[in-house]
């Protein structure tokens, strides 16, 4: 096929091509069917940021959802799934409900919801790709954008707080961890030995729990648990994204961007010790559910003061 | 409520299941949701009555339906009520190894995402099946205005889930198309067995059922949800087969595929 086709997603970093898992399963899929992908990440620009992300562009055509853009790559003749039975590719659609239901809403919680990760790594990572002002709006609207959809599609009674939810959640996940830990067993891939469209998936949505590191992480401490898991996310960033990681100049990119985000996630460690400090001495110390009605309740209030000290 | 209490106590005769009333009020998903629970305690072998109340939905400890009450406990949901279920020693999935096990649970999320999800969308957020069967469904036990003021707050409701997981953007030919997808993969997996586990039904075959059975015997505006359903011919089989085994002999059950009885349609 001879038109280019452009993915404008969000960058990476800790070892992976982008943090963001839908962006991941796009670039994993394009890799497995070998689609010749330009790759740009977003940084500092405002031209991608109108609607969702990740967005291919191919001469005119413009799509935005990875199951959407996974079937446009498709028709264009890069299919990875081209050696599964009918059988498989029921289970692939199965597998990928499983992962949307129960292993979603706790990767959004421990990105945008958990305090302390939003504000010390999610929050200035993602401030620190988009332009000012926006990169002052836009964290707060997906991290807000999240906790709605925990909460509308979790919430309600008999639960009925956010730490129940929170609970009921992480408890899913866990659960759907495990199931993914059998079905995978000891083959190298979900169907055999090439990858599908169900390892894309698994991988978007597993690599950014394994490697980003949050200060707060039970998720991680699960996988970790898990060592097959482990070792498909490893074994696909050594095969397929090595050329990306190592030599690429995003990979350039991405150094300066680390050396900068450690810098702005020191200072915000400092200014949130001190926020807690003082918190302490005026009233009942700050802790998470707490935390997270500001969020939702007066939505800028508390993210103003770590905002004012980074440098986008 | 320790499991061990719940274990203690063996099934009761008088066992209920509640929901909305059959003929004039229920809508497509929560029948669909009430069939799948039938089903499964009936392939259980556990005796049911089914209760008709007009404010079950308020009744229920999760606000959805059906709920069932047995002995002195209220469990709402198909998820819970498994659980439940197995709590008391009856359970229709130890046959199956974990890879099955899990295998079952994530189809069960499938029809959960696209079949309930997909009856949810056309019962409230296509505006002709909206005017003309769900709000004078929904609120028909009530007087006006409170009839029109409780279907346009659950229509709200419903409106702001639909947009938070995505799905406000489609359009109901994409709606139906996903419903096809889902068909396909089931009918796909089902494949020429008698149910998805071969020779056992587990609730994965109950939760189908419940779906597809209430989805080709309702009659709504246009019949294209039900001919979807019927491209595949497996599919119609298997509720046919899951009916005749389980609910043939029942009075409440009397109505078949073939043909649209007044009981089971739901149109006005």
């Amino acid at each position: 096929m001879a038109a280019r086709m452009t993915l404008s997603c969000w960058g990476g970093d800790w070892g992976l091509p982008s943090l963001h898992p839908e962006s991941l399963t796009v670039m994993a899929y394009a890799k497995f069917a070998c689609a010749p992908l330009t790759v740009n990440t977003i940084n500092n620009s405002w031209r991608a940021l109108k609607g969702d992300i990740p967005v291919l562009v191919s001469e005119d055509v413009v799509i935005s959802q990875p199951a959407k853009i996974l079937n446009f790559l498709r028709k264009q003749k890069y299919n990875a799934d081209y050696e599964l039975s009918a059988k498989q590719g029921a289970d692939t659609l199965a597998y990928i409900a499983l992962l949307e239901e129960k292993l979603l809403p706790a990767l959004l919680h421990t990105f945008w919801i958990e305090a302390e990760n939003y504000c010390s790594v999610t929050k200035p990572w993602f401030a620190s790709r988009i332009a000012f002002p926006l990169s002052l709006y836009l964290p707060g609207k997906m991290s807000r954008e999240a906790l709605n959809r925990i909460l509308l599609t979790k919430g309600g009674p008999p639960l009925y707080n956010l730490t129940e939810v929170e609970a009921q959640i992480y408890r899913d996940a866990k659960e759907c961890l495990n199931l993914l830990s059998k079905r995978l067993g000891t083959s190298q891939f979900f169907f055999g030995d090439r990858p599908t469209t169900l390892d894309a998936f698994v991988f978007g949505f597993l690599a950014p729990i394994y490697k980003v590191c949050f200060p707060r992480v039970q998720l991680q401490e699960h996988l970790k648990q898990l060592p097959n898991l482990c070792r498909f996310c490893d074994d696909i960033l050594t095969c397929y994204f090595r050329l990306t990681v190592s030599g690429h100049s995003p990979a350039g990119q991405d150094t300066a961007d680390a050396n900068l985000q450690k810098l702005t996630q020191l200072v915000n460690k400092e200014s949130n010790l001190i926020e807690k400090m003082d918190d302490n001495l005026r009233r009942s110390p700050q802790h998470p559910p707490r935390k997270l009605t500001t969020l939702k309740l007066a939505a800028g209030g508390e993210e103003g003061s770590p905002m004012s000290l980074l440098s986008p | 409520i320790s499991s061990l209490s719940i274990a203690a106590e063996p099934w009761p005769e008088n066992a209920a299941l509640y929901q909305q009333l059959k003929e004039e009020q229920i809508l497509l998903s929560d029948n669909a949701s009430s069939l799948a629970v039938q089903a499964f305690l009936q392939m259980c072998n556990l005796p049911i009555r089914v209760i008709c109340r007009a404010n079950a939905e308020y009744m229920s400890p999760s606000g959805k339906l059906p709920f069932i009450h047995v002995g002195n406990q209220v469990v709402s949901e198909l998820g819970p009520i498994v659980q439940f279920v197995k709590a008391k020693g009856h359970s229709l999935s130890d046959g199956l190894d974990e890879v099955q096990k899990a295998e079952m649970k994530a189809y069960m999320e499938l029809v959960n995402n696209m079949l309930l999800t997909a009856e949810l969308y056309l019962q409230w957020c296509d505006d002709v099946t909206v005017e003309e069967i769900t709000h004078p469904r929904y609120g028909s036990p009530y007087p006006w205005p409170l009839n029109r003021i409780l279907s346009y707050q659950k229509q709200w409701e419903v409106k702001r889930k639909m947009k938070a997981i995505g799905w406000a953007g489609k359009t109901l030919e994409q709606v139906l198309e996903d419903v096809d997808q889902c068909c396909h993969a089931l009918s796909q997996r089902l494949g020429t067995q008698p149910y998805f586990f071969n020779k056992q039904p587990t609730e994965l075959d109950a939760l189908v059922f419940g779906h597809l059975f209430t989805i080709l015997t309702t009659q709504l505006i246009t019949d294209e949800l039900s001919e979807k359903v019927k491209n595949y011919s497996n599919l119609t089989a298997f509720c046919r087969r899951i009916e005749q085994q389980y609910f043939e002999g029942h009075e409440k059950e009397s109505s078949t595929i073939a043909g649209r009885s007044a009981k089971k349609s739901l149109l006005r």
